[in-house]
């Protein structure tokens, strides 16, 4: 029989890129990257037995995922407890990308995300994740209409910078 | 780059996560344990303590105003009364703040936590513009009828000091509030990165109205 603990356990490993792009987005270096992915397991963890397994676990993740980083980032002096084993939570074991032209682009789509301000930067990680805009207007708390809006926007932003790096 | 573009490159650096992304299970089960225990550092502990010191403050207090009811003591009784009238203010703001922080849950929408976050980091302000408001009775509860008639040097130097006291606290309970946060005055005096976060997190609430808005 599974226990709370395993179930965790197993839906953490399924959604850990969530908590990986989080961190990117959020996080200049990687001493912070790991402050944050342990903060928001430890975070999730606590919470989890309030999930409510009506919702899908991904988006219950983001909204508690994105609450803590973006009280993490608004820090100014960070007092997180850290555990402290010599490794990282999250490990990337290939850091190469298939395509140096795929890698430059990603780098440069992760330049612009951290560019945005905190609630922008979560509604373009919600958009790029293909949540639909019910589910944004969720986690985010704000009407879909508005969500449209801001999009559009911020991609408008988003397509003249690249076309702006292409030109040159 | 367009949309298609754009989601296909975001795809493109999932697929790479889902390949060669690792979660360290150890730590998960360490920070699971560890991080638990250090819950008792947390903002609320720290203010229920500070609940209770102040109650056991005010009571104290209380009882010594109910044994110096006599006219040489009236100062002393008047400063200990202004002093718990004050205290209680704070304790109840203090427990006004416990409150707030029952009711943050990561899980509610973004807007919905952060809001309610900065709200509490920005109503730690109003509890240090109340106890400025204490100063002055710190200089007073000594004072006697006896001692101002009698003598002419209480003229010349204790109540100078409560004068000065008095003003000093006076203007900084008007003048601590967020629209003075840029004056040169107000960042000498909340030069901490702690104040730095209420102050941040009073602007943040600002930005949050502004995202909720219809555009």
């Amino acid at each position: 029989m599974q226990t709370a603990n395993d179930n965790f356990l197993i839906l953490l490993q399924e959604n850990k890129r969530i908590l990986f792009k989080i961190c990117n987005a959020y996080c200049n270096n990687a001493a912070d990257r790991e402050d944050l992915a342990q903060e928001m397991i430890y975070q999730l963890w606590k919470s989890f037995q309030s999930y409510n397994t009506e919702y899908r676990f991904s988006t219950w993740m983001y909204r508690v995922a994105l609450n803590v980083a973006i009280s993490f980032y608004r820090k100014e002096k960070r007092t997180f407890q850290k555990v402290m084993i010599g490794d990282q939570v999250l490990t990337l074991t290939d850091d190469n990308l298939s395509s140096s032209e795929l890698e430059a682009n990603i780098i440069l789509l992760q330049q612009f995300i951290h560019e945005l301000k905190e609630l922008d930067r979560a509604l373009m990680l919600l958009y790029l994740e293909e949540k639909s805009y019910l589910e944004i207007a969720e986690i985010l708390g704000i009407t879909e209409t508005n969500i449209a809006t801001k999009i559009s926007r911020i991609k408008e932003k988003l397509k003249t910078r690249f076309r702006n790096i292409n030109t040159f | 780059m367009d949309d298609i573009e754009l989601k296909q490159l975001w795809k493109a650096y999932d697929h790479k996560l889902e390949r060669s992304l690792a979660l360290n299970l150890h730590i998960v089960t360490a920070i699971q344990t560890q991080k638990a225990n250090a819950k008792l550092r947390s903002l609320a502990i720290f203010k229920k303590i500070a609940v209770v010191i102040g109650i056991l403050w005010v009571i104290f207090l209380g009882c010594c105003v109910l044994h110096s009811f006599a006219y040489q003591k009236i100062f002393f009784v008047v400063s200990a009364l202004a002093v718990m009238i004050i205290t209680s203010i704070t304790i109840l703001l203090y427990i006004y703040q416990i409150v707030l922080i029952r009711q943050i849950n990561n899980s509610e929408s973004i807007t919905a936590t952060q809001t309610k976050l900065s709200v509490l980091q920005a109503s730690t302000l109003q509890g240090v513009r109340i106890a400025f408001l204490q100063m002055p009775f710190y200089t007073t509860f000594f004072f006697s009828p006896a001692w101002i008639s009698s003598d002419w040097a209480f003229w010349l130097i204790p109540l100078p000091i409560t004068l000065v006291f008095a003003t000093a606290a006076i203007w900084l309970y008007r003048n601590i509030n967020f629209k003075n946060a840029d004056k040169k005055w107000f960042r000498v005096l909340f030069n901490t990165p702690e104040w730095k976060n209420v102050i941040k997190a009073k602007e943040f609430v600002g930005e949050i109205e502004k995202f909720k808005e219809e555009l």
